[in-house]
């Protein structure tokens, strides 16, 4: 990381280099490309993933965090800051050239925070309206009802994109059209039986073919991030159980642990435990109804039934350990909030043996259907360098040959402690993400094994103070949800509430990919890669 | 020549695959249905006791509860469920005392959080499993929790055994 | 040979009493309308109650090949759920569309019921239960059944919905290249059989059904008879026209009411269609099972009414399509035209040859075990 250091001083020499959490580069906003270009093109140690992008209203300065890590390791993170005091007309450089995945993270921040980023091909808002007044996330948002009424009125979808491209030196504001003229153009979503959750494509045909895909999000926006800078740190915890609802535990598993760094607690060994084991009950959960979607998707209503069969009694397991089923609240700051129940291990230990049972019944009756495999393989081929730079991480990412599980590169809880198999597969395709799941569900059955005999006695809770207050500061947190890596950030101000929350979701990055790997494929592949993505709809309209 | 046999190959593979799948749905049409009936399975039907529903307040046979009305569960609720009334009594000795008027929850929304319960300083609030709560009107989700004509249960009896040990102390 | 022995409860009966009982008393002019007015009643009926039955037993078979009960709520096990959809879809409003030709909006589900209609008339149910019994039955009905694709594209194309006309063209495409398939299985039958008409063709089958007659080169057009049939009906896996997870319901996603309710009715009626004329082609249709010599065996099974044998046959073959619908899933039109064109098809050619061959040289099972079939 020294040569790193030096490389940024010798681009940037004006760079201001902290160590904080992470390694910290404050530059202006015309060096942040630059800097993230040569960061990116280092040969020694190329940091080609962007891991967040986060739009900040720092005051009296708006402006973004990056944090970059390399692909081959991502336990190493540099965190590139820039901003511009301008309030009114905020611009600064789009990194989209070097990271796709910058794309509608950019989008997010204009609509939110009202920065507009130059060279960014297509500078609408994403998750708002276009004629939404105001910006919410900036702390002086208007949060008059009168601003923006609801309206009743049915109103066109205007594809046209706007957006500032920097030719010879000077910034021209241009508009550019979505589609072409006689582009037929059906509407896929927001209500339709295959997009998982309110999530509306534009998409354009020539016959059965996909030409273009243009996303639209937002239908479902909370605007978690914003209501929790209202909320005390125990409290907003249960926000994060509805974000991708499917890996509710684990992404609570991130903020806990992301304000349990931050403030320094303890977490006891017992608690350790349970959050693990839970943790891969809740990615089978998850992984069966990825699976059972996907063969629903390709129109084998008969495997999804059998899939939701199985994850029920996961779900039994859950309701009997924490009360709930789909939002369990079981992870609480220093622990869990329930110990497990007098037969929690004979149950576990009883649906290994079944699921393991089912995962070879899944294989004869779906794995090897010559119509489903006519149907994934070579269907959506994502290659490992879009992979890369559209930062599609979890099953999906590693489908492509990326290995990119957290739990391998920056093991947390007792994942360094456990002895699993990262499934990776080069092919890039439907079928190579289809696999990695049922795969994933094998290695989570592994790791149960492993631990079920040997929970210790002891507490299921640190000892926390009265009030949670975390330091001044800005604190990252990364785990591996279910469909891949979820962030936490939090910057604090010293308060009980934090000034910032950002989460990463995996799906936003899933969903990004969409129009890359639809492209030129059937209108039925698109469902299928969709179902073979497995995105979750409130995980990107957080 | 090998094209050929690629083409035949493909088909008979193709054949036994899908023969096999249907050998897996045959043997599930005989395996035992999974459906629940309900509500005709009401007296067998077990709902985990943890299972969060209904907020209650515990009331002993004496018509006591443990609340007293510090507000902490309040304060503590995300999203404003919880609205504690105390009101000021004048206890024997001539000392004003705050107790519980009104405890009120309201169920349409809750977010089953509990963080009431596991912050609660005197045990006093419980989820109960009973999971029928359809009603059909909105006002009737808005509950009290305290019994009418209750009072605090004096400090000298022990609390119901806590379900919860782990107790974080408020943010107040 | 004629059936010489009793049989307490064909339906034969009841119609030649009441056609003598008829004849008696009025002019042949009136006795036929009589006749043609019941004829069609009691066909329009069938029509219905057959499809009630198919639905209810299409959504239990279903459930249990997905370890669910089915429905069991309305009447004992649910048998009046598809009585009470019925009722519901009478009742629900039949919705216009802006912008949609109206005209053949109306027309579509029209078209196609009545083209499943026209074909359910020729199939013969049992013995003297078939209301036209052509020489050329067999042409009848895959020229008549393939009417039903015209309804289709015109659903599509009225509707004013792109799913919807996207629905209605995979139809077109996939129902116009199975139709060829399914029509060469059943010409190699023809062959075999030396006959169009449904009744000598059945009765040629006394002893050996046709599936078995012609040995390999049958048994192939059955299965692709059968392959063919079920993507003709629009069902899993050929599905494609209503893909649910694609195009929400293809092209009757407009439709409500009764004129969903006639595409509802069309869809099982020709799968019991294409199953009847499986059976009928190739199964024996309502000729009971018979044995050379065995006379007593034959005459236990000459007791079963005609009838009986006819449905239970065609019911086999129709939960042999809800099993096959419900194990795999759906293809994509670029496949499926795929297994017609590159498999189906070219198999098929070479299997009429084939069925030439035999019969030419005389290497059908009859033709080789004269006393034995």
């Amino acid at each position: 990381m020294e040569k790193i250091k030096e490389l940024i001083l010798t681009t940037v020499p004006e760079a201001v280099i902290e160590q904080k959490q992470k390694l910290t580069v404050t530059v202006t906003y015309d060096k942040l490309h630059l800097l993230a270009k040569t960061l990116k093109e280092n040969a020694a140690l190329p940091f080609d993933t962007l891991v967040f992008l986060i739009g900040m209203d720092r005051g009296e300065e708006l402006g973004v965090n990056y944090l970059l890590s390399p692909s081959s390791d991502l336990s190493k993170e540099i965190v590139l800051k820039t901003g511009t005091t301008d309030r009114e007309n905020p611009l600064l450089y789009s990194v989209t050239d070097l990271f796709e995945t910058a794309h509608y993270n950019e989008r997010e921040v204009f609509a939110l925070f009202g920065i507009r980023f130059i060279n960014n091909p297509d500078m609408r808002k994403f998750f708002l309206n276009g004629d939404w007044v105001g910006y919410p996330f900036r702390k002086d948002y208007d949060t008059n009802p009168e601003l923006n009424p609801l309206s009743i009125e049915s109103k066109d979808i205007i594809d046209i994109a706007p957006r500032i491209m920097e030719v010879d030196g000077k910034l021209v504001e241009e508009e550019v059209n979505i589609f072409g003229e006689d582009d037929y153009i059906i509407n896929i979503g927001p209500q339709h039986p295959a997009t998982h959750g309110v999530m509306h494509f534009r998409t354009s045909l020539d016959g059965e073919i996909v030409k273009k895909i243009d996303i639209h999000s937002g239908y479902i926006h909370r605007g978690i991030e914003k209501l929790s800078e209202a909320l005390t740190y125990p409290q907003i915890l249960h926000f994060t159980d509805r974000l991708d609802y499917l890996s509710a535990n684990i992404n609570r598993h991130g903020l806990c642990m992301c304000v349990e760094k931050a403030t320094e607690i303890e977490v006891p060994e017992r608690a350790q435990y349970i959050r693990t084991i839970m943790d891969e009950l809740n990615r089978m959960d998850s992984h069966l109804l990825a699976w059972a979607c996907q063969t629903n998707d390709l129109g084998a209503t008969t495997a999804f039934i059998y899939g939701m069969r199985e994850r029920e009694i996961i779900l039994d397991i859950f309701e009997k350990t924490c009360g709930g089923r789909l939002i369990i609240n079981q992870n609480v700051i220093g622990g869990v909030m329930f110990d497990i129940y007098a037969d929690f291990q004979k149950d576990v230990k009883a649906f290994i043996i079944y699921m393991r049972d089912k995962l070879k019944e899944y294989d004869r009756f779906f794995s090897h259907n010559v119509i489903a495999l006519g149907r994934m393989i070579g269907i959506g081929n994502l290659s490992k360098e879009d992979t890369i730079s559209y930062a599609v991480t979890g099953p999906a990412g590693r489908g492509s040959g990326w290995s990119c599980d957290i739990r391998k590169h920056i093991p947390y809880a007792l994942y360094d402690k456990v002895d699993f198999k990262e499934v990776i597969r080069t092919e890039g395709d439907s079928y190579a993400r289809y696999l990695n799941r049922l795969d994933e569900i094998e290695q989570s059955l592994h790791i149960i094994e492993q631990l079920i005999d040997n929970i210790p006695e002891g507490d299921i809770c640190a000892k926390t103070k009265a009030i949670i207050r975390l330091p001044e500061g800005e604190f990252y947190s990364r785990v591996e949800a279910c469909r891949g890596e979820f962030g936490v950030f939090i910057e604090s101000r010293g308060d009980k509430f934090p000034y910032r929350l950002k989460f990463r979701s995996p799906s936003m990055a899933l969903v990004s990919a969409m129009p890359l790997i639809c492209k030129n494929e059937k209108l039925s592949d698109f469902i299928g890669i969709g179902g073979s993505m497995d995105y979750v709809i409130p995980d990107i309209d957080r | 020549m090998s094209s050929v046999l690629k083409y035949f190959s493909g088909l008979f593979t193709g054949i036994r695959s899908l023969l096999t799948g249907m050998g897996e749905t045959w043997k599930e049409l005989w395996t035992k249905k999974v459906t629940q009936q309900y509500p005709e399975n009401r007296d067998t039907l077990v709902i985990s006791d943890r299972f969060r529903c209904e907020l209650t307040m515990p009331h002993d046979e004496n018509n006591e509860h443990a609340c007293t009305a510090c507000g902490i569960c309040q304060i503590n609720c995300p999203n404003g469920t919880i609205v504690v009334t105390p009101k000021m009594i004048e206890t024997e000795d001539g000392k004003q005392k705050k107790i519980l008027d009104t405890h009120k929850w309201d169920l349409g929304m809750c977010t089953f959080c509990n963080l009431c319960v596991i912050t609660c300083p005197s045990n006093a609030l419980k989820f109960e499993n009973t999971f029928e709560n359809a009603v059909f009107n909105r006002e009737k989700l808005k509950q009290q929790l305290n019994h009418e004509g209750s009072k605090m249960r004096e400090k000298k009896k022990e609390p119901v055994a806590p379900k919860v040990e782990e107790k974080e102390t408020p943010n107040a | 040979m004629i059936l010489n022995y009793s049989q307490p409860l064909e339906i034969t009966n009841l119609t030649s009493w009441l056609d003598t009982t008829l004849r008696s008393s009025m002019s042949e002019f009136w006795v036929l309308l009589i006749e043609f007015v019941l004829v069609g009643v009691v066909l329009l009926a069938a029509y219905a109650v057959i499809a009630l039955i198919l639905i209810y037993a299409e959504r239990k078979i279903t459930a249990f090949f997905q370890a669910r009960y089915g429905p069991n709520r309305v009447g004992k096990w649910g048998l009046l759920q598809s009585v009470a959809d019925m009722i519901k879809i009478l009742l629900k409003e039949i919705i216009k569309i802006n912008r949609s030709d109206r005209f053949l909006f109306f027309a579509a589900p029209v078209f196609m019921i009545v083209a499943s209609m026209l074909t359910f008339g020729a199939i013969p149910f049992g013995k003297g239960l078939n209301a036209i019994d052509f020489n050329i039955g067999v042409l009848y009905v895959t020229a008549v059944s393939s009417l039903g694709i015209i309804g289709v594209l015109l659903a599509g194309w009225s509707s004013n919905n792109k799913y919807s006309m996207i629905g209605a063209m995979r139809s077109g495409a996939q129902f116009v290249s199975y139709e060829l398939s399914a029509g060469f299985a059943l010409m190699t039958i023809v062959v075999l059989a030396g006959t169009m008409q449904f009744s000598t063709m059945i009765e040629g089958q006394r002893y050996c059904w046709n599936l078995f007659n012609g040995h390999i080169s049958s048994m192939i057009a059955f299965i692709i008879y059968l392959i063919s049939g079920h993507a003709e009906t629009n069902r899993g896996p050929f599905d494609l026209p209503e893909a649910e997870s694609e195009l929400t319901a293809g092209y009757h996603t407009e439709y409500s009411g009764l004129q969903f309710g006639f595409y509802y009715l069309a869809e099982y009626l020709n799968m019991f269609i294409i199953a009847s004329i499986a059976t009928t082609v190739f199964l024996g249709g309502y000729m009971p099972i018979q044995v050379h010599g065995w006379d007593a065996f034959n005459g236990i099974m000459a007791m079963i009414p005609t009838y009986v044998w006819f449905f239970g046959k065609t019911a086999v073959l129709i939960f042999l399509s809800l099993w096959v619908r419900w194990s795999f899933p759906r293809l994509r039109i670029d496949q499926l035209l795929n297994l017609e064109w590159k498999y189906l098809l070219p198999i098929n050619l070479v299997n009429i040859v084939l069925m030439v061959i035999l019969v030419l040289t005389g290497l059908t099972l009859t033709d080789l075990f004269p006393g034995l079939f």
